[in-house]
């Protein structure tokens, strides 16, 4: 069944154009039939409910006879066409759709046409490989810098509008200075770009792509992606060591890895031949899950929780697809069927990890003076649990190991189990022998090494407890990473997602909607990984520039980033977006840098964001791109910005997360009583993206500014302008304190309110701006000057009301529209 | 797409500027969104209220969440049987097939740790532990026979608010603001106020908004420290000042509207305002010292403490100043017996007394204000707890108490829309399993919308896609405890 929806339609299509006869053009599917089938069919008659036994969503089933044995599409015949009779039946009682608006006439003639001309079906453009379009002729070849502005200059020319003139160069540089490094540009990068000749806006642009603060940057937009935070999740969110992948994802956007190996190794850095430590950390991605510690949950529940996690996350990240909807049945528009999920599901169903609060798999490192030590107990301990397994499997045991395992289900035999294994025991016990999976004899063979009193295997387990004792000594830094079991678990198709209702079994492979993974592929991840960044698949390209694109100007040219479906959104520009996803694998080679260096030096990135009333009222939403970007900064940029500009940011790169102030009282975690540590010194001023990232209680400031809990996987952060968010600029004390240190830095000059303004915007303040802003400082150095108490209490210090009063001035700038947002 | 939803489909692109209103549904929308702020200038105000689909029986919603599963056989569900069965081995057939958090092996069967008594005309059975609320049975509508998919407390606890056991899913009281908006614009919508020493199991995520925009999502308000995070201004800084600053933020800001016209920078200005206000409406709505003796004696308050009583007492204050959703989680009604705090002749005992008389005073206090019959208050946990004891410690463990249990525990529902006085759903004699009137989360979450006017298949979202709601693809309105 599942492979019904590949069709003749190709020939079908070929045979109607051959006709010859047609005079009517050509109904297109996609752009015409496809709308209107999805909108008001497919609900009832497409991937999950099939009334009258008739689903739309593949060619074949929709030509073919329904429960009544009428059928609903005869091609060439739409008098014989059941769809045509009910839509246009004059009875409501028996009109299509059921008890719903009627179709429009046009809406009817449509379908009519499209069955005349043989009801051809095309594949939905993002299943199709982009190819390489030629360049659209427009209107003023002299403002295009970079053929994408060909794209978008076309698009404009025949919506009749033009594009604004460049951004004012102070504007235009920190808009990129915020793009590529997440952090405004220095004054004295202004003045250079801006005043100086010799050093031009392309060199500027080159010197951020090279510096580390990229790296942080964009590590920040792919954290979100996977879902990176220091904690587990669930009830107690226990802490969880795994920075060093953060460091991992921002070193590899610094080194410009390309997106290709980037994606093969977060995915299957495991099973590359002789694997790095760095290519281990990477498979870090997948272990971003969340693992349940509460007391009395089932590992077996969560491992598939955690697996269902990782199918529906590499689907939204590298293919925009909403997969998760298949967990559960058929896609209900998308030409997914419900075994496909599972068959995606086996590449990542025979990991070690199983929801144990040991976050077993993990790599340790070590410190440089007990490495090797530390690397020595390593193998010992990975040889002694050979030995073990060697000797729990060992023929000499195969008699008691028999006796044994029936004695299982004895309440005195399953209670000195781990608690959190019993069930799954029970269950591999509830199995027939015959029956049992290796995943299951493996469970068993765990369980028996356990609590077996065979005087080897005791032997051998208090030397492995010994040596691992040793090496917790060492105090190594244990990150959770992949790694494959020696066998494959038996995946089943899951009813509903849930681990208890198993159906059928599957072995791993890709959906047939998308092409097939070359024949001599391995089967496994990494198969999987070489699959999505083969080039030949349709989606990867166009998904990532996607996001780069959004990134940049705030809406994706297909705006639903996470879903490139036949539900998701129009592409604005459709070929824009192919070129890019061409040009991305083809030119740059997979290079985010190149790609994001083509896109700041278009001329379509460097537009002023300046908009009239009726541009508009024509483009309110600047999908068109007549103007440049302007939207609001990431919460990540809104706190380096304020840190930076105040002088107060750290460039300190890497490590464990730290924990700046947020206010009192907010860890109350059940059954957990770790509390928020303040970090000492330069660790306060950290960038955003080392804050320490609980998952049950994200950073205060930052989740007021819509950042994610990072629970799962997030392709969009929906920008919100609230209160609260005025509230935080405004009061927090990470806010004040960076208006202290920006008012210091303003003490400094002779003219400070301009200086003060010039290091948040770059640029001095025009002659309103600055009266506002001294009127401003001459009230509140009137109130400090008269109540010194408030001086000190708000500058901590000497109490001078200038310093208290430059803090206020300093407090209104960083809560200045043009500050907080990237215009 | 006929006339009226294009328009409506293009004025919401022009306010939003997302995706997700692309074919938002229901017919609401409109007026909540414009919270959003995203360029809503000039449009209708962001937080005035909204239609719903008919006419509400209620306005606004006070969930009581008694996290940790609070035990029915010590509360309402009175089974003289099960007292007999005490110390019993509790049979194989009632532990086939089902799955415990920490029984293993046979347990005894563990007898009502509770005396009972039936209350008012109802003849409602309230244990003793609970004697305030006795005097109130006959405006409850008990719900005896409730059940869950999950038997651990995070997911559970999700499944109660957002319809689903795993994560992503917006919250009840953010599916409610985002079809009503709020009646008061100086105020969140949607506040929540925890109290019991912890947080709830599943973290901020069973407030959060989901896929919604993070406007919708729930406020925690404190009684310690700032009533809303960063709601005060820094030291030094007095009102007056702030009030001069914040005019020159704003007229800075008009200035940049000038320049470079983005209705955005309207918005902002906007939310300044309303940030100033919030600054005085919020303490104002959270200072409970100013309320006459009576009341505090009614309630049992403990001001400026975190405690369960102050906050069913801001939870009438606040609804009475317009808010949507007050979301009270108190924690510790997870009585497995395995120490003190949490047996049921242990903490269990002390939740009782921290509940019973503010809960009873919350709904005469509404009462008598009025407030009641446009009010929907939700008790409840969870899940329930097993009719057999769990021992996890021993048999010398002088402490007692009871496993999860997901498949019947009790529930209640009292004020707008909702039949006082009626119990719906029977469990058999020892607690165990449901007889009749079964309802399972969904269904109480689609009463509960149906109560504020929702036809819960049509308060949706498009998020992937597809129209996400908070009963997922469920829910059955009970309609027997309508009023």
């Amino acid at each position: 069944m599942k492979n019904l929806w590949i069709t003749g339609a190709v020939s079908l299509t070929a045979l109607f154009l051959s006709g010859g006869c047609q005079r009517i053009p050509p109904v297109s599917f996609n752009q015409q039939v496809r709308p209107i089938l999805n909108e008001r069919c497919v609900n009832c008659h497409g991937g999950i409910r099939r009334q009258g036994d008739l689903s739309l969503l593949f060619r074949q089933e929709a030509l073919a006879a329904a429960e009544s044995g009428e059928r609903a599409i005869v091609p060439f015949e739409p008098a014989l066409s059941e769809l045509i009779r009910r839509v246009a039946h004059t009875d409501p009682a028996r009109r299509m759709p059921k008890e719903d608006a009627p179709l429009t006439p046009e809406e009817i003639q449509t379908l009519q046409t499209w069955i005349e001309q043989g009801a051809p079906w095309e594949d939905h453009w993002a299943y199709v490989a982009p190819a390489r379009p030629s360049l659209p002729d427009v209107s003023d070849p002299e403002w295009v810098r970079d053929p994408i502005d060909h794209f978008v200059l076309a698009q404009l020319d025949q919506m009749g509008l033009t594009p604004q003139s460049e951004a004012a160069c102070p504007v235009l540089v920190r808009r990129v200075a915020l793009d590529l490094t997440g952090l405004p540009p220095a004054p004295e990068d202004v003045q250079q770009v801006c005043k100086d000749t010799d050093r031009s806006y392309e060199d500027y642009v080159d010197s951020l792509l090279s510096s580390p603060a990229y790296g942080e940057r964009w590590a920040a937009m792919w954290l979100d992606l996977a879902r990176y935070a220091d904690s587990k999740g669930y009830e107690k969110d226990i802490g969880r060591t795994i920075w060093l992948y953060r460091d991992w994802v921002i070193q590899a956007f610094n080194g410009d890895m390309p997106f290709d190996r980037f994606t093969i190794e977060q995915l299957a850095g495991d099973l590359l031949p002789d694997a790095t430590e760095s290519q281990l950390i990477a498979t870090a991605f997948h272990r971003n899950t969340m693992t349940n510690t509460e007391g009395g949950t089932d590992d077996e529940e969560f491992r598939t929780a955690a697996v269902i996690d990782r199918v529906n996350t590499t689907w939204e990240v590298w293919q925009g697809t909403s997969f998760a909807c298949v967990q559960c049945h058929g896609h209900p528009y998308d030409p997914f069927v419900h075994e496909e999920y599972y068959e995606f599901f086996a590449f990542f169903n025979s990991t070690a990890d199983r929801d144990l609060d040991s976050e077993y798999p993990t790599l340790p490192l070590f410190e440089e003076e007990v490495d090797t030590e530390g690397r020595e107990l390593t193998r010992e301990i990975a040889r002694l649990e050979e030995a073990i397994i060697a000797r729990v499997r060992s023929d000499e045991l195969a008699a008691e190991r028999r006796v044994w395992e029936t004695t299982l289900d004895a309440p005195e035999v399953i209670g000195q189990v781990r608690l959190m294994l019993q069930n799954e025991v029970k269950r591999v016990v509830a199995t027939l022998e015959s029956e049992r999976g290796d995943a299951q004899r493996w469970t068993l063979d765990y369980v028996y090494a356990g609590l077996s009193d065979d005087p080897v295997i005791v032997r051998l387990r208090e030397e492995k407890a010994e040596k691992e004792r040793a090496l917790r000594a060492l105090n190594p830094i244990q990150t959770p990473i992949m790694r494959e079991l020696p066998f494959q678990r038996r995946t089943h198709v899951l009813e509903r997602g849930s681990f208890l209702l198993k159906g059928e079994v599957v072995v791993p492979d890709t959906p047939d909607a998308l092409p097939a993974m070359p024949e001599d592929a391995p089967r496994n991840r990494l198969g999987m990984a070489e699959w999505l960044v083969s080039g030949r698949n349709p989606l990867t390209a166009r998904v990532m520039v996607n996001r780069f694109w959004e990134q940049l100007f705030g809406t994706g040219l297909v705006e639903s980033l996470e879903d490139f479906g036949t539900q998701g959104l129009e592409r604005s520009h459709p070929e824009l977006l192919d070129y890019l996803a061409v040009r991305f694998v083809e030119d740059h080679d997979w290079r985010m840098k190149s790609l994001l260096r083509a896109m700041v030096l278009s001329a379509t990135y460097r537009q002023s964001s300046q908009v009239t009333g009726e541009l508009l009222q024509k483009d309110p939403r600047n999908r068109y791109l007549a103007r440049g970007p302007r939207f609001r900064l990431s919460a990540e940029q809104i706190r380096d910005q304020a840190l930076q500009v105040s002088g107060l940011l750290s460039s300190r790169m890497y490590g464990p997360s730290v924990m700046p102030p947020q206010p009192d009282g907010l860890w109350k975690n059940p059954y957990d009583s770790r509390r928020w540590q303040t970090s000492e010194g330069e660790d306060r001023y950290r960038r955003a993206i080392y804050t320490y990232w609980r998952r049950t209680v994200p950073y205060p400031s930052m989740a007021t500014f819509d950042s994610p809990s990072r629970e799962f996987c997030v392709s969009r952060r929906i920008r919100t302008n609230t209160p609260l968010q005025a509230l935080v600029s405004l009061n927090d004390p990470v806010f004040m304190e960076a208006a202290q240190g920006l008012a210091r830095r303003m003490q400094k000059h002779a003219a400070p309110i301009p200086a003060g303004y010039t290091y948040a915007l770059g640029t001095p303040p025009n002659g309103e701006t600055l009266d506002v802003l001294t009127g401003l400082y001459t009230d509140a150095l009137a109130h400090y000057t008269e109540g010194a108490g408030d001086a000190a209490r708000l500058t901590g210090d000497s109490g001078s009301a200038e310093l208290a009063a430059l803090t206020m001035v300093a407090n209104a700038i960083l809560n200045l529209d043009q500050f907080l947002m990237k215009e | 797409m006929n006339l009226a939803k294009e328009a409506r489909d293009a004025y919401l692109g022009h306010v939003t500027r997302r995706h997700f209103l692309k074919s938002a549904g229901a017919g609401l929308g409109a007026l909540a969104f414009a919270s959003l702020g995203a360029g809503s200038a000039g449009l209708p105000d962001a937080h005035s209220p909204r239609g719903p689909h008919f006419a509400p029986r209620a306005r606004r919603v006070i969930f009581l969440h008694m996290a940790g599963g609070p035990s029915p056989l010590e509360l309402f569900d009175y089974k003289p049987e099960l007292a007999r069965l005490h110390g019993q081995d509790c049979p194989e057939s009632l532990l086939e097939g089902k799955r415990f958090a920490f029984i293993r092996g046979i347990p005894k069967m563990l007898g009502p740790q509770a005396a009972f008594q039936q209350h008012g005309e109802s003849g409602a059975w309230i244990s003793n532990h609970m004697p305030h609320l006795g005097q109130v049975a006959d405006k409850i509508a008990f719900l005896k026979a409730m059940h869950t998919d999950e038997f651990n407390h995070a997911p559970a606890q999700l499944l109660v608010h957002s319809g689903s056991p795993r994560l992503g899913r917006p919250s009840m009281g953010s599916w409610v603001t985002y079809g009503l908006g709020t009646e008061n614009e100086n105020l969140p919508a949607f506040v929540v106020l925890l109290s019991g020493g912890a947080a709830p199991d599943a973290g901020a995520s069973v407030y959060g908004s989901g896929f919604l925009p993070t406007v919708y999502q729930g406020v925690q308000c404190r009684t310690k420290g700032d009533p809303v995070l960063f709601l005060g201004d820094p030291d030094g800084v007095p009102r007056s000042l702030r009030r001069r600053s914040i005019d020159a933020i704003n007229a800075i800001n008009r200035q940049q509207h000038e320049e470079v016209g983005d209705p955005e920078i309207l918005t902002r200005i906007a939310q300044y305002e309303m940030a100033f206000r919030m600054q005085t409406s919020v303490p104002d709505a959270m200072e409970i010292r100013r309320e006459p003796a009576y009341i505090h004696e009614m309630y049992g308050t403990e001001p400026g403490e975190t405690a369960f009583s102050n906050n069913c007492l801001l939870a009438r204050r606040l609804v009475e100043r317009g808010v949507r959703f007050v979301q009270l989680f108190h924690w510790g009604w997870d009585s497995h017996g395995a120490g003190e705090s949490e047996a049921l002749n242990g903490g269990f005992l002390e939740r009782c007394q921290e509940t019973d008389r503010p809960v009873a005073a919350l709904l005469n206090d509404l009462e008598q204000r009025g407030l009641l019959e446009e009010t929907l208050v939700i008790w409840g946990g969870e899940f329930g707890r097993t009719p057999m004891l769990e021992n996890r410690s021993g048999s010398d463990n002088p402490f007692v108490g009871r496993d999860h249990h997901s498949d019947v525990y009790t529930m209640w529902m009292a004020g707008g829309g909702i039949k006082g006085g009626i119990t719906h759903g029977e469990t058999d004699e020892i607690g165990y399993s449901a007889v009749s009137g079964r309802v399972h989360v969904h269904d109480l979450q689609a009463t509960i919308l149906h109560v504020l006017g929702f036809d819960h298949e049509r308060l949706t979202y498009p998020f992937q896609g597809r129209d996400f709601r908070l009963t997922d693809v469920h829910g059955q309105v009970v309609r027997e405890v309508l009023a």
